[in-house]
């Protein structure tokens, strides 16, 4: 059985020989080494080309784990990063995955849930636990979807302008101020390139934006 | 002295030395005339008399030396006289043994002389005619021994030889000239004298024809009384006019005066009403009161300078109102003072909140990057060491409680995603949060450029800050059912929304501890502007913060 190789990159040092331990105890795992920080972890693996997974912290000092997702994205490298960190909101982990970490644990995840994601990233498949999963759908879930020319909140506003709402009644009912309307409605003018409410009007019929 | 006693003064000093020179004036012009009069009436009563004697003497002689007369029976003594009086006529006063003046006409023909005494009572009777004489006039003849020849008005009883008249009127008659005087007669009284000489052949007289002084000027005495009566009513109702001309004068000046008194102590809007009878004194009221309201438009203004109003405007009313120009100085020195003080407040107030933000944010990192992995460490620790797998499951239970309770912690103190998100994904999650522990229900719109934001950190914080406070303020105090919360980031300007339907707070009695204060210095820190509204069901909070700005 071909052993994983596997990295630490996070800068503690009692958590990396915390991890270490546990680590060891399974045969299936090999761990080449750990380092503090993510240029260390760039040296590290120049020489060690054998390495499939790297466990790896976001908050580290001179280079984080960010900055290493993105480098090792752009090397077209093949190692697997498993990002391990403190921080349990769904945007680190939106972000992450889009960076493209193939899994996403919290520091203080069970160790048997740890070598489950170790063992499933090696084979080369993404996997990010129901708990970690929902967090990242809550987060994104709330992005807006900008591909259009108007924003989704453009939109919104552009929909009530239509029906002939003034300015102040579309502010209560989208609960924003006068004036965010007002800087809405200018921009979506802009944005069509007409001049009043009656050329916006028709436009967006004609770009069946309402 | 006052004004009032001034024109009194001189006034009547002036009516009084212009009467009392027209009274002396005219007295003086009266008395003259009355002298001129009198010496003139004089002059001509002793000519008539004069000429009537002379007549007299003449005809006695032309018929005593035609007729002849005898000796004896004319003459009663002739012993005495000289033999060598030639012919002529003699005053033969002095050979007279009964001292009776005598005049007396001597005629020597062939050795024998014969001597005719005029008639005494004829002369008398000449002399003693007193018409336009007045009660004290009298004419007298005087004899070249200084003694009288015809009777005295005065002395009736007193033989004439024996009263000695030498006076200067007798001597100059007696030297043959004419002429008046004012002199002290026989008597030693005062009298207006008129004298002349009789002087025919041998006869040399001196007549003279007087009045009293006392008795010519008596009428003049009489003018002096009533020129003295007239100038002292006159006078008294030169005062009394002047008196009640200085009131009409005096009174809108001392009106002015009062009105001026009022001013000095500080009391500009007083108004008094004034009688301005004339043109000037008009004109002086009505510069007054320009000046009045200059000063009160100066006080007004300094007024609103001390109330720190230092919006109040003022126009100075030209180069020279050096009080309403150091005013808008002065206003202008507060007013950059003033400027500089905020300036220093916001600075101070921002460099707090830096610190505390900073301080919260090192803790914040401190807990969850520090205390959070050696946790996790101690975790891997215990996984791997503890044996017994009942005691391993307590502990690691236990270790998760506290690293769970390590990540609120530094959560709550300061989200790293602020950071590294910014701030629309740190309320985002915040809001996240709150929903697990609440059922209020609470929507959050995150309408920021996520990829390339101009909020700068510190906006970030503040704004983070802001949504922090209203929304545990909502959930501690309001009852709310909904909260809504937009931020949106535009070009030129950053807008944040709250909306929630609560019970709403007075923003005059508002006790929410610091809360909304903090909003607001955290708006003001930003430079940014707030708007408050509540009332039942419905409170907005409207901020909008400048984009670009300048946190340093």
């Amino acid at each position: 059985m071909i052993p994983i190789n596997l990295i630490i990159a996070d800068d503690h040092e009692l958590f990396r020989n915390g991890l270490t331990e546990l680590l060891k105890k399974y045969d299936d795992v090999n761990i080449i080494k750990s380092v503090a920080d993510g240029n260390a972890f760039f040296e590290v693996i120049k020489e060690h080309p054998e390495i499939d997974i790297v466990l790896l912290d976001i908050t580290m000092p001179n280079m984080d784990g960010f900055e290493v997702l993105k480098q090792l994205k752009s090397l077209n490298s093949k190692i697997k990063p498993v990002i391990i960190s403190m921080h349990d909101d769904g945007n680190y982990i939106a972000k992450c995955a889009k960076s493209g970490a193939y899994g996403y644990l919290l520091k203080n995840t069970d160790q048997d849930e740890l070598i489950k994601v170790i063992r499933i990233v090696n084979k080369g498949k993404k996997y990010f636990s129901p708990t970690i999963a929902e967090k990242m759908i809550n987060f994104m879930s709330d992005q807006k979807v900008s591909e259009n020319i108007l924003s989704k909140k453009e939109k919104e506003v552009l929909g009530l302008i239509a029906e002939g709402l003034t300015t102040k009644v579309i502010a209560s009912q989208l609960f924003v101020s006068s004036r965010t309307i007002e800087t809405h409605r200018a921009n979506i003018l802009k944005k069509l390139e007409v001049k009043n409410t009656a050329e916006l009007i028709k436009k967006a019929t004609q770009l069946n934006l309402i | 002295m006052r004004i009032k006693t001034l024109i009194v003064v001189i006034v009547n000093s002036l009516i009084f030395i212009v009467v009392l020179i027209l009274s002396i004036t005219f007295y003086n012009e009266f008395s003259k005339v009355i002298e001129d009069r009198i010496l003139l009436q004089l002059n001509s009563i002793k000519t008539l008399k004069k000429v009537q004697i002379e007549k007299l003497i003449q005809n006695e002689w032309n018929t005593f030396k035609k007729d002849g007369v005898p000796e004896d029976s004319v003459l009663m003594s002739t012993q005495k006289i000289p033999q060598n009086f030639k012919s002529g006529i003699y005053d033969l006063s002095e050979y007279d043994q009964s001292g009776e003046p005598v005049i007396g006409l001597i005629k020597s023909e062939n050795e024998k002389r014969f001597i005719k005494q005029i008639d005494y009572n004829k002369l008398k009777s000449i002399l003693l005619e007193r018409t336009g004489m007045g009660n004290t006039g009298e004419s007298y003849l005087v004899g070249a021994n200084y003694t009288m020849r015809s009777p005295s008005r005065f002395w009736p009883d007193k033989m004439p030889t024996q009263i000695t008249v030498d006076t200067k009127g007798v001597k100059e008659g007696l030297s043959g000239n004419e002429g008046r005087a004012v002199i002290k007669d026989y008597r030693g009284v005062e009298v207006y004298s008129v004298y002349g000489p009789i002087s025919i052949s041998h006869l040399n007289l001196a007549i003279l024809s007087e009045i009293d002084r006392s008795e010519v000027i008596a009428p003049l005495q009489k003018l002096k009384t009533r020129l003295i009566g007239l100038i002292i009513v006159t006078m008294v109702i030169a005062v009394i006019l002047s008196l009640f001309i200085t009131r009409y004068i005096t009174a809108p000046i001392i009106n002015m005066q009062r009105s001026l008194k009022i001013m000095a102590s500080g009391n500009y809007h007083k108004s008094k009403g004034f009688n301005k009878n004339s043109i000037e004194i008009r004109e002086m009221f009505n510069a007054l009161d320009n000046l009045k309201k200059a000063l009160q438009g100066a006080v007004t203004f300094s007024k609103e300078i001390g109330e720190m109003n230092l919006n109040a405007e003022y126009t100075p009313k030209g180069d020279n109102d050096v009080l309403g120009i150091s005013l808008l100085k002065m206003r202008d020195k507060l007013i950059e003072f003033r400027n500089n003080e905020n300036r220093n407040r916001i600075n101070t107030k921002r460099l707090m909140v830096d610190g505390l933000e900073n301080e919260r944010r090192r803790l914040s990192r401190e807990l969850h990057d520090g205390i959070g992995p050696l946790l996790t460490s101690l975790k891997f620790y215990v996984e791997n060491r503890i044996e017994n797998k009942k005691k391993r499951k307590e502990m690691i239970k236990l270790l998760d409680a506290t690293i769970s309770e390590i990540r609120l912690m530094s959560n709550d103190l300061m989200p790293s995603t602020i950071d590294d998100f910014g701030v629309g994904a740190a309320l985002r999650n915040f809001v996240e949060n709150v929903k697990q522990s609440s059922d209020i229900d609470i929507v959050f719109e995150d309408l920021t450029n996520a990829e390339e934001s101009r909020i700068t950190k510190n906006q970030a914080i503040n704004l983070f800050r802001i949504g922090q406070e209203l929304i545990n303020n909502s959930l501690k105090h309001a009852q709310a059912k909904h909260i809504r919360l937009s931020l949106s980031e535009f070009e030129n300007f950053i807008s944040f929304f709250y909306f929630d339907d609560g019970i709403g707070f007075n923003m005059e009695t508002v006790k929410l501890g610091s809360g909304i204060i903090n909003i607001k210095e955290r708006v003001e820190i930003c430079n940014g502007k707030i708007d408050i509204n509540s009332q039942k069901g419905e409170t907005t909070f409207e901020i909008e913060l400048p984009v670009n700005y300048d946190s340093n």
